[in-house]
């Protein structure tokens, strides 16, 4: 077969992503998850005796813990195949992270498996928040 | 009128973040990553909070309030206890987001089984 053919080849079966879809998407998945955090704190701030900063936390906690949930039950990544970034940039994709590669390696044993893998992947968001944390905390302890 | 506000914070950022993800090569990882670092430096200069004043939980949910908390503990430790404080101080405020998600990750891993 010629290069060019196959190239033809390639262009009929391999169906290219819908980018511009995909985007809008993302836009309206992760905004739903916006609004219902906002539901949720709003919630919490007027029922319960917290702070409002507390109330923030509480949400991303919540999110956290139904984004452990959904990984372990398996239902994570079809859901993340139709809502695409909506689910990543939200708490629940720290969390997804985190718990999958627990996941993997459970079968290696405690210290082995989980205990030196569930850090695999979100290690570098804690590193690199860590970083840059200490210099940017240093920044504004300064400027404000 | 919050409610839209905060749907259009956190979507416009996960659209922004998916535009990246179509374009690069880089992973969701990737991706968090860089968000975690905008956050801090966002915040370090003061902008975060404005965000979250004006969008309240649209800009508390997305992975980038992350970098917020962080930046926010340590410059408080920073006010109280000098330098010494930017590393007591910088897990006061995000420490419960980070453990809570090793112990939910733990437990979850103990309790479910992956699924081929």
């Amino acid at each position: 077969m010629k290069n060019e053919e196959y190239d033809k080849l390639i262009k009929e079966i391999v169906v290219e992503d819908n980018i511009v879809g995909n985007i809008i998407i993302s836009f309206f998945s992760g905004g739903l998850i916006g609004l219902i955090g906002e539901i949720i704190s709003n919630f919490i701030f007027k029922n319960f005796n917290t702070t409002l900063s507390d109330s923030y936390m509480i949400t991303f906690m919540i999110f956290i813990f139904i984004g452990s949930l959904l990984t372990g039950l398996g239902f994570f990544d079809k859901i993340l195949s139709v809502c695409k970034c909506g689910l990543i940039v939200p708490s629940t994709g720290f969390a997804n992270t985190m718990t999958s590669s627990a996941m993997d390696t459970r079968s290696e044993g405690f210290i082995k498996g989980i205990g030196s893998s569930i850090f695999k992947l979100t290690g570098s968001i804690i590193l690199y928040g860590i970083v840059f944390g200490i210099i940017f905390g240093f920044i504004r302890g300064m400027l404000l | 009128m919050i409610y839209f506000y905060s749907f259009l914070f956190c979507g416009f950022v996960c659209a922004i973040s998916q535009y990246i993800l179509e374009k690069s090569k880089l992973t969701p990882g990737h991706i968090n990553t860089i968000l975690v670092i905008l956050g801090c430096i966002l915040s370090g200069f003061g902008i975060y909070d404005k965000l979250i004043s004006k969008f309240h939980a649209g800009a508390t949910v997305p992975i980038t309030n992350f970098g917020h908390l962080l930046v926010t503990g340590a410059s408080l430790g920073f006010k109280e206890s000098g330098v010494i404080g930017l590393f007591k101080g910088i897990l006061i405020n995000a420490g419960p987001g980070i453990s809570f998600a090793i112990v939910c990750a733990f437990i979850i891993s103990l309790l479910f089984k992956v699924k081929h």
